[in-house]
Formats: C-alpha cells, sequence, structure tokens
C-alpha cells in the first residue's frame, strides 16, 4: 500500500494536491505578496491593519530567476535520505513574488526557464513520505 | 545632521582567528581586550563604556552568555560598574558594535568607549537556532527548502554571470589574489598562498562555487578602543579618524530573498543588497567624501561573488566594474593602487561572524598606521574603508582616515 505524503510544516502549501500551490498572504490594498504568509502588509507605506490582508493560493507556475546545485548535505534539522545533490531555484511568479524552492532536478533548468510546482519526498519511515513544495522545470 | 565632535581610533587588538574549542568567548575577548589596552597605553578602568557583539549560535554553545556577552565579559575583566550594551546585527555585528562605541563617545557622554565581540563559529553550515515550525522562517527556510549559505552566494553569482559576464577564472582570481598576502597576517588562519589550479581542482560546493572560493567559520575575537579627538594624544601618536561609522537595512522591495527568509516582492528599480547600497551611501554623506578619496579597502569575501559584488558596492560602480578592476591588477592587496583585503579577507581568515567587523577595523588601524610589518600596503593609504554583511539584510560600514 502507498504510504501517505505528508508534509513536513503544514500550512505552506495546499494538501493533499495534484497540482499544490503556494499559501501566500496579499494586501487588498497595494497588492504585495509575501511567503509565508504574513499578518500586515510588507510595505512600509500602508496601513498595519489585519484586515488589510488576505490569504491566498499562488499560481502553480514560475519562472527561474537563478538556482544552484547543493552537493554536499546540509546538517540537521534539514534532512534528505537518502542524500544526493540537489538543485534550489529562487522563482518569480505571476503574482510578482520571488520564492525559494528544492528542484525535483536540475537537468534542464535554465535562467528564465519555466517551472511548475509539485510536492516531493525529502525522507520517509514506516507509515509516511515526509515532502515539501518542489519546482519541476517544464520544457 | 547635527556634527558631533571628533572620535578617534586609539587601540586595537585580535584574537587570533582559527579553531579554539579550549577557550570560552569570554577568554577569547579578554585576550583582545589586553592587547588594545595596550597598543592604547590605557588601564581597563579608564574605560567608561562597552558595547558587545551577541553571539547568533547560542543553542549550540555557552547558551545564554552568547546574547548577554557584554556582561560575560566584563564578569572576565573584572565589572567596573560601566555602562554595557550586547548587541546582534549577525555579521554586521562588528561594525554596529563599533559604531555603537563612536556615538558613545561622538554625543559627548563619555569620553573613552570599547566595541568587542568573540566568535566561536568554527565548524560549518550556519543552521537554524529552534525548531518552531509556526514563527521562526530561519527553521522554516532551511527544512522545507535545503538553502544553506553557499547556496545563496551560488545563485547569486550564477546571477551575476549571467547579467554582467563574470567567469569561472574571475571567481578563481579571486582567491588567488586576496590569499598571497594571508602569509604575512600573523592573526589569520589560513597562511596559505593559492594557485588558479589549487581553487579551481577543489571541489564543487555549491555549483559555480568551489570549496576554495568561499570561506570558512572561525572562531576569533576582536576589540577597538575609541576616544574623543581631544584626549587621544594621551593614548596614541597615530589617532585614527572615524570620518563614519553606520549601519544598513534593506529597503522593501529588494530583489534578492536575503538568508533566513523565504521569498520577496521585487519593486521595479531597487535591485539587491540595498541594506550594503544603504549602508554605504550613508558612510560617504556621514564623512562627506566620495569613492575616489578611498585609498585602502576591506571587504567581506565570504565567497568570490561576495568580492565582486561588494567592490562595485562599495566603489558605487555599475555592476561588473569589479571583475575589470581585479582582472587589471588594480585592487591587488600587495601591487594594486587601491589594495583591497591586505588582511587576507575571509577568504583567509574565515569568518568569525559576529566578531568580524573588528578583524576588518583592526586591519585598517594596522595598515594606517604603517604598522601591518611584511603585509603593508605600499600606496601610503590616507583614507580607509570597511564594509561588513549579514545574516537576513543586516550591513554595517565605515570610513577612517589617518589624523597625524
Ligand atoms: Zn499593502
Amino acid at each position: 500500500m502507498a504510504k501517505n505524503k505528508i508534509p513536513i510544516i503544514e500550512g505552506l502549501f495546499t494538501w493533499p494536491s495534484d497540482k499544490p500551490q503556494l499559501i501566500a498572504s496579499k494586501c487588498k490594498k497595494c497588492g504585495t505578496v509575501t511567503f509565508p504568509k504574513a499578518a500586515f502588509c510588507a510595505n512600509p507605506d500602508c496601513e498595519k491593519k489585519r484586515d488589510n490582508v488576505e490569504i491566498v493560493n499562488l499560481s502553480n507556475t514560475g519562472t527561474v530567476w537563478t538556482y544552484t546545485t547543493q552537493i554536499y548535505a546540509p546538517p540537521a534539522p534539514f534532512k534528505k535520505e537518502p542524500f544526493e545533490p540537489y538543485g534550489i531555484a529562487m522563482v518569480d511568479t505571476s503574482e510578482g513574488l520571488r520564492v525559494l524552492g528544492i528542484l525535483t532536478t536540475t537537468d534542464n533548468v535554465k535562467l528564465g526557464g519555466k517551472v511548475e510546482l509539485t510536492a516531493g519526498k525529502l525522507y520517509e519511515d514506516d507509515e509516511n513520505e515526509y515532502v515539501t513544495w518542489m519546482w519541476k522545470p517544464v520544457s | 545632521m547635527q556634527k558631533f565632535r571628533d572620535v578617534a581610533i586609539v587601540g586595537v587588538g585580535l584574537h587570533p582567528w582559527g579553531v579554539f574549542g579550549e577557550k570560552s568567548m569570554p577568554e577569547m575577548a579578554v585576550e583582545a581586550i589586553t592587547e588594545a589596552l595596550a597598543d592604547a597605553n590605557m588601564e581597563w578602568r579608564e574605560v567608561e563604556s562597552m558595547v558587545s557583539g551577541g553571539y547568533l549560535w547560542v543553542t549550540q554553545r555557552e547558551g545564554m552568555f552568547g546574547i548577554l556577552s557584554g556582561t560575560a565579559i566584563s564578569a572576565a575583566m573584572g565589572g567596573i560598574g560601566i555602562p554595557i550594551t550586547s548587541c546582534a546585527n549577525a555579521c554586521a555585528t562588528g561594525g554596529a558594535i563599533f559604531r555603537e562605541a563612536y556615538l558613545a563617545v561622538a554625543s559627548g557622554l563619555y569620553d573613552t568607549a570599547i566595541a568587542v565581540a568573540a566568535d566561536k563559529s568554527a565548524g560549518g553550515f550556519f543552521r537554524p537556532q529552534s525548531e518552531d515550525p509556526q514563527f521562526d522562517l530561519d527553521y522554516i527556510r532551511y527544512v522545507m527548502t535545503g538553502e544553506t549559505n553557499p547556496a545563496y552566494w551560488a545563485m547569486e553569482c550564477k546571477r551575476r554571470m549571467a547579467d554582467v559576464g563574470t567567469t569561472e577564472d574571475d571567481l578563481a582570481e579571486v582567491k588567488v589574489v586576496t590569499s598571497k598576502i594571508a602569509p604575512f597576517n600573523p592573526k589569520t588562519r589560513y597562511k596559505k598562498a593559492f594557485t588558479k589550479e589549487d581553487v579551481l581542482n577543489s571541489p564543487m560546493v555549491c555549483d559555480p562555487l568551489h570549496l576554495l572560493e568561499i570561506c570558512a567559520t572561525s572562531d576569533g575575537a576582536g576589540a577597538i578602543i575609541v576616544c574623543s579627538m581631544d584626549k587621544a594624544k594621551k593614548y596614541t601618536q597615530k589617532p585614527i579618524l572615524i570620518d563614519a561609522a553606520v549601519i544598513g537595512s534593506p529597503t522593501f522591495g529588494d530583489h534578492t530573498i536575503p538568508l533566513t527568509y523565504l521569498s520577496t516582492f521585487p519593486r521595479p528599480g531597487v535591485g539587491i543588497l540595498t541594506e550594503s547600497r544603504n549602508s554605504i551611501a550613508a558612510a560617504y554623506k556621514m564623512a562627506n567624501r566620495r569613492p575616489e578619496d578611498v585609498d585602502l579597502i576591506e571587504l567581506p569575501d565570504n565567497s568570490s561573488w561576495h568580492y565582486f559584488a561588494y567592490l562595485d558596492c562599495i566603489l558605487q560602480a555599475h555592476d561588473g566594474e569589479a571583475e575589470k578592476l581585479l582582472r587589471s591588477g588594480a585592487v591587488d592587496p600587495m601591487t594594486g593602487k587601491l589594495p583591497v583585503c591586505p588582511s587576507g579577507g575571509l577568504g583567509s581568515c574565515g569568518e568569525a561572524v559576529v566578531a568580524q567587523g573588528l578583524f576588518q577595523i583592526y586591519e585598517l588601524a594596522k595598515q594606517l598606521r604603517g604598522e601591518a610589518g611584511e603585509r603593508q600596503v605600499k600606496n601610503d593609504p590616507k583614507v580607509a574603508i570597511a564594509q561588513t554583511y549579514g545574516y537576513a539584510g543586516n550591513n554595517a560600514a565605515c570610513i577612517v582616515s589617518k589624523a597625524w
């Protein structure tokens, strides 16, 4: 039987889903988007009123601004088992947000290339697979 | 802006950089303070106020004493009842506490002040200090995206290569140029000059950065004593004027995602590293000087990318000018007309995070006084600048000059 896929930290992306989306906050007055969601708009010229901010699910596609490959295993509390080098990117979404995420692969990744959001496993135990959001290159 | 009274650096001291598992941070600070006091011909009881750098990795070492570092160092020195502030601005802490010491004296409240920081960061990657999945963005970022410091630097580096044409050769050359002076610095950790082959053959850590193109983390401690200029002659024949001591914070809409954060909302025209550009602009304004006035630079070469990004930042140049300067030999620490990192830089010492800014200021003082021995720069510097850049969008800069 397939194991349950569980987000390592809940509430950061829509789940379960075939097309997960990052859960962000957006200012109704000025459009500023923040991830993870924040209580107040980060624009210094905006009033700090909780009501000004709403939760939005971001578009599930984006453009690579830059990326790299992490070749050595970072120390705990990051966990990726079994460890293999992985890509990390800064990705621009259509809402104007630039956001971090692991890449599903570094093959065919280029600056300005298109990616879409998915969820990928970092480690598992007997019952569950533990997942985070990942950016998948699309041609 | 109101003009304060002039303040001088009158004493500098450094515990060497390296790995010192057997010593506590307050012990290392005491050694740095002792050297600075001797340098200033000053007694501990003549110090009227103190600012101390707050350590970041408190869940790994020394716990709350790392944050309340000033009181711990004071206890080790022997308390003399002076005002003490402990202050944490990440890697910009050294510059931040130097500014606080400057302000304490410039304001007229005190005639002398000391900035002191000790740090034991040796031993690998930075990591989050809590496991709070709700509000510790650093923890969320780290476990969900696996972003290490070198990964961030490498992403910026790859973008810069695409934008301004930095080559792999340029990145390797940074280490060659900065490390060639390292054998002559008794305070630094890695006293070895590297060849381009050494650099390019070292393991790739985060593409495009090799192991020898990123700095290690180290233990170290520093202390800088400042005094009102009118009383400085009591302590030194070579007072160094503090033209500017500033810190910078980011502007909303910065184009990069600073370490510890997961996202940014880039605004047109804002650009990257705003905390650093804001700080350098403030430093020139306060000093009433321009980049052309600077004879000597200590910059935060945490990686080869930083070297270029910060050389452009400090010279307020167009992105890409730094690579041209390096290729031309102008910024060679031994032979250039504008020596950069005559200490050997962070690449040669490894970063002792909150003490790093004091390592830089110590170097500026030694070079301006002509006391740098075999690594003394050849261009008879009169005006020098140092800048450090830290976690989460922290920056500090200072401009100092000969006042004798
Ligand atoms: Zn707003």
